[in-house]
């Protein structure tokens, strides 16, 4: 198929005026970082432990990225505990100022897991305190973002996996 | 076919316009972009308060008569330690012409007071709490991000609001114009 001169002219000078355009303003922060959470029940982890807790997945939008230590998790209501959140390295940026950063750009799963044998089916809201950056252009200042989990009637952890001492 | 070499004539220029376009783009110095509306009077701007390195109220009513260019910043925000060096330098260019700096933080003193020593920073470096992203917010930046530079006229009314890096050169101009110097 033939595709007329005027016609390539006109895409090639379209790009060029695209890519020309002033800086875009930046996502507002529940659309440059999108946290889901889901209920993660007996998956075998790489090293062959059953897990059972809540999984939060980070998709992170190119251009973008969370700092690793200003993530914060609060369940609601309190009722499930978890323990410390198992968040994976990440990535190590030198900053002049501060020295190394870890970050996270992309896709970051954290996993915050039960405390307790019995969870208490029911709707629990996670509470996730972030901070992150658009590289090089802006950076947000501590946001609050929201994911709700869904534990059904009968979930159960293994009580082998629950740790002594701890309420059941 | 006599038809398209002229054709092809006109869409090799416009390629080359239009990737020479991109490449301006790409070597421009990133942008502070206008913030949102403002939702604050002069006097209710004017009367926020925060402290001093000392630990001192402090309200920008202080400086009632100047252009004031109010700068929301971090210590962890590389972007808004980028910028400073420049406010650094306007600071001492504009000071006897009736403009007055401040930069406005919610976070550690100390660090703040490290980060003004080590950079020389010429003009104040206040603090607060929450109450500084929310005023923050009330002058236009909606989004909760850093760098947020404002410039107040000398009765605190919003002349301008911007989110992101200001160049040197371009605050440079709008202070010219903001003073009528």
């Amino acid at each position: 198929m033939k595709i007329p001169a005027a016609t390539l002219a006109a895409f090639a000078l379209a790009a060029g005026l695209a890519a020309a355009a002033p800086a875009d303003e930046p996502l507002e922060p529940d659309r440059a970082f999108q946290p889901h959470a889901r209920l993660v029940a007996g998956a075998h982890a790489a090293g062959g432990q059953e897990r059972h807790g809540i999984d939060i997945d980070y998709r992170i939008e190119p251009g973008y990225y969370l700092y690793r230590s200003r993530l914060r998790f609060e369940v609601s209501p309190p009722a499930l505990l978890i323990g410390p959140p198992e968040i994976p390295l990440g990535v190590d940026i030198d900053d002049p100022y501060f020295g190394k950063s870890s970050i996270f750009r992309d896709r970051v799963t954290i996993h915050l897991p039960f405390m307790v044998s019995m969870a208490r089916p029911g709707r629990y809201r996670v509470k996730i305190t972030a901070q992150g950056c658009a590289e090089g252009r802006i950076c947000y200042a501590p946001f609050l973002q929201e994911v709700v989990v869904n534990i059904p009637p009968g979930y159960r952890v293994n009580d082998a996996l629950s740790p002594r001492g701890l309420p059941r | 076919m006599k038809a398209g070499l002229p054709l092809a004539g006109v869409a090799l220029l416009a390629a080359l316009a239009g990737f020479s376009l991109y490449l301006a783009g790409r070597h421009a110095e990133p942008l502070a972009i206008p913030a949102g509306p403002v939702d604050a009077t002069p006097a209710a701007i004017q009367s926020a308060r925060f402290e001093d390195g000392e630990g001192a109220s402090r309200s920008l009513g202080q400086f009632a008569g100047k252009v004031v260019v109010v700068n929301f910043w971090a210590t962890w925000c590389s972007p808004c330690r980028e910028e400073m060096p420049g406010f650094v330098k306007l600071q001492s260019k504009w000071e006897g012409r009736g403009v007055q700096f401040v930069g406005l933080a919610q976070d550690d003193a100390a660090k703040v007071a490290a980060f003004g020593r080590e950079l020389g920073v010429n003009y104040p470096l206040w603090l607060g709490g929450t109450e500084v992203m929310d005023f923050s917010r009330r002058l236009g930046n909606h989004l909760g991000v850093l760098p947020h530079t404002v410039l107040l006229d000398g009765q605190g009314r919003v002349l301008e609001s911007r989110i992101g890096v200001y160049p040197e050169a371009a605050l440079d101009a709008r202070l010219a114009s903001a003073t009528g110097r």
